[in-house]
């Protein structure tokens, strides 16, 4: 036996094995006479008090391992252990190359030069296409990455739970204080930044082409609603091809229409279902797309409107805008309060060959100047500097007025929600409604 | 004695090829299908078929037999494939049928034609799509012009002017028909190529007519090239899942492989991703015990 096993399942297989099931298991009868039958998780049983104790505690949502996940109201320092501690202070800086994992797209090539060139040091950098792949990767060891970028706080539990992170030293990196948005130089779900420091942020809100809607999204007493009223748009209209962004925002619709606070983490499979059948709606009402294009595709006019991740419009402005079509007919909207929120951290290989020039890495994209450039020049996805505000950029002419919502605000990022990691029971209710949306 | 072992011997990179990369690997999916998650929503295979759970096998038929998303996808892939297979053959055909009997001593010209598509790469021909049916593309304008579109807007398979890319099942079944037409007219052609003219004019010296000795004569001899034909793109349509995401990414044009890249690739059940591809590859290996059937007995009617 290589694998932990379901508890009902055992019993069941050690009956087949000690009694007569030995015959029968030759033929394919007694194969389906010994098989379990369970979709309940390996190892899903909670960590926590028990018993009398249990009672006297809310329960806090638990995670692989019985490891606690993170949420705004159950932040989480996770421990630095004897056997996984932090470089010490003033080690001289390895000459590299330094090996960083990242999406496509995802650092500016000049900003890397300029480190290439500070440091000495090539830079080699591998991508992955989701947070899933890059966590199966990281997991299989077969590349030990000195810079990992892009993963979020949803990702941490499983990144502590299977020992890929080192502890990270911060007498490396003056410019987390220096720079960095206070609440996030102590995040909740790495209390004290003892794993990750801060990328990006973004949150998602809806794009449109100012051109062609004759709506005024943003004035609406509830912009999500634009969507549900979207029929002379058909064919035009997207949402994000992502379970959780998606679902989240029939969610924040219901919400906002009835000023509560949703809880974009639920793990409730009746609102999850419902917010499931309120996207079906728009398989009527506009033959919804579901695409994470939409930085070309409302540049290009094959949308007009679509559900939109902050960063998207602005890379779009910068680079996918046709010739003579002029940026400033791309408008974004974003949630002050309640929607989604989201960090991109960077962090630090537990296998990293260069642990003191990843660190240096890190505090080179916490530099205000260099964070700067690769926001404006290449990413369009905001880092949480002090120094960075949206009046800043208009001013400078680096973004059209209408875009100043998909600069997210340090309040806005507070005021919203991230997505975190769920139970399996829990991300198996939002699969299945996906699932459901998806198959028209 | 030698020689026989000597091409047994020239066989086993082939046989080691196919039990690596498919046998096993699908040996693979079985235990995965029938095995369970952990609580990282990581797939744990169970490598003996003892151990085997047919927790997530029995779900996935139960959302069949409820009628519910994955028998909705089951039958629209089957529906789409049907078409675009119907009108590959209908296109097919008469190229087939041109390049094989008419073409001459033009044959290998024309042949290097039909090959021609496979020397760009699928997505780049797709990709090339997107922008001919764009709006304002080139495709739509000619499309336009020459009273297509107004037939399609007619008929129904094309909701508005110019929307080719708004999400059609239309621009999908096209797209798989462009895509996949050529791996049905290769066979085509060398069946067709290969029957013995003297048949033909023994027909007509028999007093049939044109039409009736290709009836009678060609269209039977040319069924096993037909079949291959058919099956060489109804497998790889079975499976698709970046043509309806390119040409269209609407809920109404996804089918069963969008499902199985959701659910291996996005989603955290990657158990009920296996599953579905086991399905569907039961589903296709049902399909291709057929076509060795079919072929075999055509084989043995032309020896008759």
């Amino acid at each position: 036996m290589g694998h932990p096993k379901d508890r009902s399942g055992l019993t069941r297989r050690q009956l087949l094995r000690r009694g007569a099931g030995a015959a029968l298991a030759v033929g394919g009868a007694g194969v389906l006479a010994g098989c379990e039958n369970t979709t309940e998780p390996i190892g899903a049983s909670a960590a926590g008090p028990g018993g009398e104790a249990g009672k006297l505690v809310v329960a806090k949502p638990v995670g692989p391992g019985g490891l606690p996940l993170p949420r705004p109201d159950n932040a989480v320092t996770w421990a630095i252990t004897p056997e996984n501690q932090p470089i010490a202070d003033g080690r001289s800086i390895e000459r590299g190359p330094l090996s960083v994992y990242n999406y496509a797209d995802y650092l500016d090539p000049a900003t890397l030069k300029k480190f290439q060139k500070e440091f000495g040091a090539t830079v080699k950098i591998a991508t992955y296409n989701s947070a899933d792949e890059a966590i199966a990767k990281l997991a299989a060891g077969a590349v030990a990455f000195d810079v990992i970028v892009g993963l979020t706080g949803s990702n941490i539990v499983n990144l502590i739970a299977q020992k890929l992170l080192q502890p990270l030293n911060h007498s490396y990196l003056a410019n987390l204080p220096k720079n960095i948005w206070p609440e996030l130089q102590d995040p909740f779900y790495d209390r004290g930044s003892r794993y990750t420091v801060p990328y990006v942020v973004w949150m998602d809100g809806i794009g449109w082409r100012n051109d062609k809607l004759r709506e005024d999204v943003a004035g609406m007493d509830v912009p999500w609603d634009i969507f549900w009223h979207s029929q002379p748009y058909r064919g035009k209209v997207g949402v994000l091809d992502d379970k959780r962004d998606a679902l989240s925002m029939p969610l924040q619709r219901d919400a906002m229409r009835t000023g509560t606070r949703p809880d974009l983490n639920t793990e409730d499979s009746a609102l999850i279902a419902k917010a499931g059948d309120d996207l079906s709606q728009l398989n009527g009402i506009c033959n919804v797309k579901v695409t994470i294009t939409d930085y070309q595709t409302l540049p290009e006019g094959k949308t007009v409107l679509h559900h939109a991740w902050s960063g998207d419009l602005l890379s779009g402005a910068i680079y996918y805008m046709p010739s003579g079509v002029k940026p400033d007919v791309l408008s974004f909207w974003g949630p002050d309060q309640n929607g989604v929120v989201q960090n991109d951290f960077l962090c630090i290989g537990k296998a990293a060959k260069n642990p003191v020039l990843a660190h240096k890495f890190l505090d080179f994209m916490l530099n205000e100047a260099n964070a700067y450039a690769n926001f404006v020049n290449y990413v369009g996805y905001t880092p949480p500097q002090n120094a960075i505000d949206a009046e800043a950029l208009i001013r400078r002419g680096l973004i059209p007025k209408t875009l100043a919502g998909a600069v997210v605000r340090p309040d806005q990022f507070a005021a919203n929600q991230e997505l975190l990691q769920l139970t399996v029971e829990g991300e198996r209710h939002w699969d299945q409604a996906w699932s459901k949306f998806k198959a028209g | 004695m030698g020689s026989r072992w000597t091409w047994r011997f020239l066989a086993l990179p082939g046989v080691l090829w196919l039990g690596v990369f498919f046998l096993v690997s699908f040996y693979a999916v079985l235990c995965v299908a029938f095995g369970n998650q952990d609580s990282l929503s990581q797939p744990v295979p169970f490598w003996n078929p003892l151990d085997w759970n047919v927790g997530y096998v029995l779900e996935v038929l139960r959302n069949f037999w409820h009628g519910d998303q994955f028998l909705t996808v089951s039958l629209r892939t089957v529906e789409f494939v049907a078409i675009a297979m119907a009108l590959s053959l209908l296109i097919g055909y008469p190229v087939a049928y041109f390049a094989a009997r008419h073409s001459g001593r033009w044959k290998g010209l024309v042949l290097v034609l039909l090959i021609i598509p496979f020397w760009i790469n699928y997505l780049m021909r797709m990709l090339a799509w997107i922008n001919l049916l764009s709006p304002d593309g080139w495709g739509t304008r000619v499309l336009h012009n020459i009273g297509i579109e107004q037939l399609f807007l007619w008929t129904g398979l094309l909701s508005a002017r110019g929307g080719w890319l708004d999400g059609q099942p239309s621009a999908v079944i096209i797209a798989f028909v462009y895509g996949y037409v050529p791996f049905l007219i290769l066979p085509l052609f060398v069946a067709l190529d290969r029957i013995d003219q003297r048949h033909i004019e023994a027909a007509r010296d028999l007093g049939a007519s044109r039409a009736s000795a290709f009836l009678r004569v060609t269209l039977p001899l040319s069924v096993p090239g037909i079949l291959a034909g058919c099956v060489l793109v109804a497998l790889p349509m079975f499976g698709d899942y970046y043509t309806p995401d390119l040409v269209s990414a609407s809920t109404k044009t996804n089918l069963i492989g969008n499902q199985i890249d959701q659910f291996t690739r996005q989603g955290s059940e990657k158990v009920v991703g296996a599953v579905l591809t086991m399905l569907l590859a039961i589903v296709l290996l049902a399909l291709m015990f057929y076509y060795l059937r079919a072929t075999r007995r055509a084989g043995e009617e032309a020896a008759a």
